[in-house]
């Protein structure tokens, strides 16, 4: 899938969840999960050390990644969104 | 569950800190929500997703979804990305599959002739679409051995499977096995004596969190409540002298499966 192909159905979809349009077949949520999907990456590999960053939390208290850590470690989750 | 094993918990999403915080709220989450507004981080792990097009109000920014167990220096000891974002690892499989004497989950012992053998599922509930950890613990009485591939077909390899309608993949790692001379049968095979330990993955099947019909052709629903996930222990128990009949013990580990959860509360239009 090209990455025109993958725009369109992205912004597509968006549209149609967002009311008006045709109803939403299968194969079209199926190529919608394709366009978001395809070649994805999974960054850092085992045994490579991550990057270093500070962010904010949930409540505005600064934390950096050796703050957030526990005796054993971190299980450190990429999310698309807790907005949708 | 991980806090009990010493390890922290932390997400990183694009949302903003009132976003997040609302996330938060509605479903008491008390691990820290990280807040990468322009996706500074998710950049810098390179895991931006680059098939969503600059232009896409909603989605530019959001990551390939996935997790990392780092060890306190901040170095990758386990990653899972999957493909689907339907499917995600638990926080139990991790822990099953990392830390010493994991504590929690759900054990089993089956008892035979020549062995004793344990089987733990990672948890006892569960999300459909969630992947969880099963250890195999064998412990064979001395001069008894069991054998492990590759094997002739005459003998049965060990070897655990699940069979059950709520699981939809399923894999068993088990470790390299010894090549042993067996003189009385006069055949160098593999085996196991000793103790044995595998590690393996069950898949929930996904189950649509409403009811739509386009996700419905792609997956039945689960009804959450009570299951009972159906196991088979295969071996085939052997000394130097003597084969015992190869056997099949079955069992049943109960699951529970979770409803699904309901979306977050919208910012007030």
């Amino acid at each position: 899938m090209d990455l025109a192909t993958k725009a369109q159905i992205l912004h597509g979809m968006i549209a149609r969840m967002g009311g008006g349009g045709a109803p939403i077949t299968t194969p079209d949520w199926l190529d919608f999960v394709e366009a978001q999907n395809d070649g994805y990456r999974t960054g850092p590999e085992v045994g490579e050390k991550v990057p270093d960053f500070t962010l904010s939390d949930q409540n505005g208290t600064s934390r950096a990644l050796h703050d957030l850590m526990g005796p054993n470690g971190l299980l450190l989750v990429f999310s698309r969104s807790a907005d949708w | 569950m991980l806090k009990a094993n010493g390890i922290n918990a932390a997400s990183i999403t694009f949302d903003s800190r009132e976003v997040l915080n609302r996330f938060s709220a509605a479903y008491n989450i008390e691990f820290p929500m990280l807040s990468d507004v322009g996706s500074k981080v998710i950049r810098a792990f390179g895991i931006l997703n680059t098939n969503v097009p600059e232009d896409h109000k909603m989605m530019y920014g959001m990551p390939w979804p996935g997790d990392y167990l780092l060890t306190p220096d901040g170095v990758v000891r386990e990653k899972t990305f999957l493909r689907s974002y339907e499917y995600r690892p638990s926080a139990s499989q991790v822990l099953l599959r990392h830390v010493k004497d994991f504590k929690g989950g759900n054990t089993l012992r089956i008892e035979a002739d020549m062995l004793e053998a344990s089987v733990t599922l990672s948890a006892d509930r569960c999300f459909p679409g969630q992947e969880l950890a099963v250890a195999l613990k064998i412990g064979l009485k001395p001069g008894w051995h069991i054998y492990g591939s590759p094997l002739p077909d005459n003998y049965q390899v060990t070897d655990l499977t699940f069979d059950s309608d709520l699981i939809d993949e399923q894999s068993m790692e088990f470790p390299a096995p010894e090549r042993k001379l067996l003189k009385a049968l006069g055949e160098t095979l593999s085996v196991y004596e000793g103790s044995v330990r595998a590690i393996g993955k069950l898949r929930v099947r996904w189950s649509p969190p409403m009811p739509v019909p386009f996700l419905e052709a792609i997956a039945t629903t689960i009804t959450p409540g009570l299951y009972q996930i159906g196991g088979t222990l295969r071996f085939q128990a052997c000394s130097d002298t003597v084969c015992e009949a190869p056997q099949q013990i079955k069992f049943a580990l109960p699951m529970t499966v979770e409803a699904g959860i309901p979306p977050a509360p919208r910012k007030p239009a």
